[in-house]
């Protein structure tokens, strides 16, 4: 949480040294008045958090719920997090609001299902070959259909996405039928935290999405294809003067991006019963979260997942009887608000 | 030039109007005599075929399918000289504005009736257009009160009301757990947010507080975005209720016997009421041991009777899969309508209508007798029975008269 990564200048966006693919601020602020800032935000989200849990105690009137309501809200919200992964960074760098990410994912969960109830592999061996095929798959798609709206108004690309999200669902029906479907992992168990329960396969979901945040940031930080994504969605005509082939940049995110819905596909298999509209359940929450956390940002979408998760968690307690997503777009609304720029997006 | 207009006018208006007279219910035009010996009478199926819903909306569709097929195997419509059934299939998406536009494109293709539709949303918008047009309605699943409040004439309903159906529920679990000498205490419920969850949560919460069992606590879920439910068993579980009854749909059904599996509460029996995942036939392969000695209060299809053995083997036969409750609703609300045009001998929509006002039809639903309807519209005789999951398939448990094997409370679930 401290700025040691070198870059000052880019402390104002954010609590951490952000990952965001196109960071660029202008605004230089000496160190002494950025750490001063962080103590001050830091001592404000504890201050809110301790209010939070000890509310939800007051209305729930158990410490074993509301630590079950805690954990279960973080297991959940890795998993919102993952999902909104891949959809952050198309946004981030390709300008595309995906519709078909839900879709992408619905597809990664049948290709596990095939795998693992046709081939007979263990479902996280799976992700050896999910993650290739959906990176494939969304080369090929983002190349053949998108790649000729780019640059088109706005609406083409919104209505291409969702048209491919309505060919993926109605082919996955088509083939697979309607009926739900489950992946079976064997050996999973309850496993024990503070008195609270979680399963085994919950808790890996949650260790891949970590994995996954911590990849991507990687990649996008540390390589020569991520310094030139990083380039193309600061500025796209600059990235091209200096010699970076953006249509193949742009290729290549919204294949990761796709690869990303793939691997969340792999690991939420064992947790949720697959139908062709699974992916539906995950889209409006990761929009919401992708916004919290700040368009393009993934570490920001890791983080809105975690918030997103545990607040519709607590809501239950608050308020029983009424929608979680209630409390959700409440704090959505108020962090939109504060920040409109979301909780680590760039200001503009 | 304007002349000519003129001519061209004159001869299109009549053309047209009779053009209408065509296409408009024949009951506007003639009785009996316009159907020809051999010809078809259609029906509309109006079911979710894609969406979140397209499993059972296919299933419905089918079921709609083969009793049309029985029908006319058996020499379709006596009264109308052997007249044929033709089923016409709609897809509703599970969307009321889809829903309300596919019916009025089934009325318009000749529907002299309309089963259908199984969202309760998408059915209060097709019940109107079918009040409209005065072509009857007989809604196969769709439990929500208010769709029958409205006052129509043309609606009907086979399958039992929420209202039925939750206190029918809560006499069941009393009567059982008090059978097994350990009186159901207090009762938690978890139910989905929707017009369905709170309909059932109300009725049986007044039946279960007039039967002494308290209730507590009543928490409730979305179940379109739900994907754990640990911490509302948890909260099930530090509350110390005894029993859970729940009220949702498949996914979510198959979430709680996981989350019940994890969080181990001391509950004596878990207990759908109308819920959609713990009597499906596939509920105990998805939820594998976690589902097992699950109970479910609902209207179901009743194995005991051979008809519906039959039933039951010639959809395993013909679409490879095992028939639901709600695909025997629908071939139930065709034969009420074929029933009607029997008896009617008139293929009119306002003629039929007045028919299936009196139709008193065996059911193939495990019912308190035969198909017949109330002022209000509502299947006088439509009751749900209780299953539970034992050993690895579902099976009627109560009342006797309609059990497969007997009940086993306590059912301890999870465990």
């Amino acid at each position: 949480m401290s700025p040691t990564s070198g870059q000052p200048s880019r402390a104002s966006s954010g609590a951490s040294p952000d990952d965001d693919v196109a960071a660029h601020d202008h605004e230089v602020i000496s160190r002494g008045t950025t750490r001063r800032r962080y103590v001050q935000r830091g001592v404000i989200v504890l201050i809110l958090i301790v209010a939070a849990l000890a509310l939800a105690y007051m209305r729930s009137g158990s410490a074993v719920v509301v630590t079950q309501a805690v954990v279960t809200g973080i297991l959940t919200g890795g998993v919102y997090g993952l999902v909104a992964m891949g959809l952050t960074l198309i946004f981030g760098v390709l300008d595309i609001v995906n519709f078909a990410h839900g879709a992408f994912l619905a597809l990664a969960l049948f290709v596990t299902f095939w795998l693992v109830n046709t081939v007979g592999i263990h479902p996280y061996v799976a992700l050896a070959i999910t993650i290739p095929v959906m990176f494939g798959i969304g080369f090929m798609v983002q190349r053949g259909v998108l790649a000729r709206a780019i640059g088109k108004p706005l609406e083409n690309q919104l209505l291409i996405t969702l048209g491919i999200s309505l060919v993926i669902e109605n082919t996955l029906l088509l083939f697979f039928g309607g009926d739900p479907r489950s992946v079976a992992l064997h050996g999973d168990h309850a496993l024990h935290v503070f008195g609270a329960v979680a399963d085994l396969s919950r808790v890996l979901a949650f260790a891949g999405a970590l994995l996954l945040a911590g990849v991507l940031y990687l990649l996008l930080q540390r390589t020569r294809l991520g310094t030139a994504i990083r380039a193309v969605a600061t500025n796209d005509m600059g990235a091209q003067l200096v010699g970076i082939d953006t249509r193949l940049i742009y290729a290549l995110t919204f294949a990761i991006g796709t690869a990303c819905a793939g691997a969340a596909g792999t690991l939420v298999a064992p947790l949720v019963t697959i139908e062709p509209t699974s992916g539906d359940m995950f889209n409006i929450i990761a929009f919401v979260v992708v916004v919290l956390g700040g368009m393009g940002n993934v570490i920001g979408a890791l983080v809105g997942g975690l918030i997103i998760g545990v607040t519709e968690q607590l809501s239950g307690l608050y308020l029983p009887g009424q929608s979680p997503l209630l409390l959700v777009f409440i704090v959505f609304v108020l962090v939109l608000f504060l920040r409109p720029q979301g909780l680590f997006g760039r200001t503009s | 030039m304007r002349k000519s207009w003129l001519v061209v006018l004159a001869c299109a208006v009549p053309m047209a109007l009779t053009g209408c007279g065509g296409s408009a219910p024949t009951g506007a035009t003639g009785g009996a005599s316009s159907v020809k010996a051999g010809g078809t009478i259609k029906i509309g199926s109006l079911h979710p075929l894609s969406g979140s819903s397209a499993a059972d909306g296919q299933q419905m569709d089918n079921g709609a399918k083969l009793a049309v097929e029985a029908i006319n195997k058996a020499g379709g419509i006596k009264s109308l000289k052997g007249s044929k059934l033709e089923l016409l299939s709609g897809d509703t998406q599970g969307k009321p504005e889809i829903g309300q536009s596919e019916a009025q494109r089934l009325i318009q293709a000749g529907a002299v009736a309309l089963v259908g539709t199984y969202q309760s949303a998408v059915t209060a918008n097709v019940s109107s257009v079918a009040e409209r047009n005065k072509v009857p309605l007989v809604i196969d699943i769709s439990a929500a009160d208010s769709i029958l409040k409205q006052g129509y004439k043309y609606t009907f309903r086979v399958q039992p009301s929420s209202t039925v159906l939750g206190t029918q529920g809560a006499q069941y679990l009393s009567d059982v757990t008090k059978a097994a000498g350990k009186p159901a205490k207090k009762v938690a419920i978890l139910h989905e947010q929707g017009p369905f969850g709170s309909g059932i949560r109300d009725a049986f919460e007044a039946k279960a507080k007039s039967l002494g069992i308290a209730i507590g606590p009543v928490i409730s879920y979305d179940a379109a975005s739900v994907s754990d439910l640990t911490t509302q068993i948890t909260a099930v579980k530090a509350s110390g209720a005894d029993v859970l009854m729940v009220a949702g749909y498949y996914a979510d059904g198959v979430l709680v016997a996981k989350a019940v599996k994890t969080v181990q509460p001391s509950l004596t029996a878990v207990m759908g009421v109308a819920d959609g995942a713990f009597d499906q036939p596939q509920f105990p392969k998805d939820a594998g041991k976690a589902g097992e000695g699950y109970f479910d209060a609902n209207y179901h299809a009743d194995m005991t009777k051979p008809a519906m053995q039959e039933l039951a083997k010639l959809y395993l036969a013909r679409y490879h899969d095992q028939i639901r409750t709600g695909a025997v609703l629908a071939y139930d609300s065709v034969r009420v309508i074929a029933d009607a045009l029997e008896r009617a001998g008139d293929s009119a929509p306002t003629k039929v209508r007045d028919a299936i006002a009196k139709v008193s039809l065996e059911s193939l639903i495990a019912q308190k007798g035969p198909i017949t309807f109330g002022d209000t519209g509502e299947n006088m005789n439509a009751t749900p029975i209780l299953m539970q999951v034992q050993g690895g398939v579902v099976k009627q448990v109560f009342p006797a008269d309609k059990a497969e094997s007997k009940p086993i409370f306590p059912a301890n679930p999870g465990r």
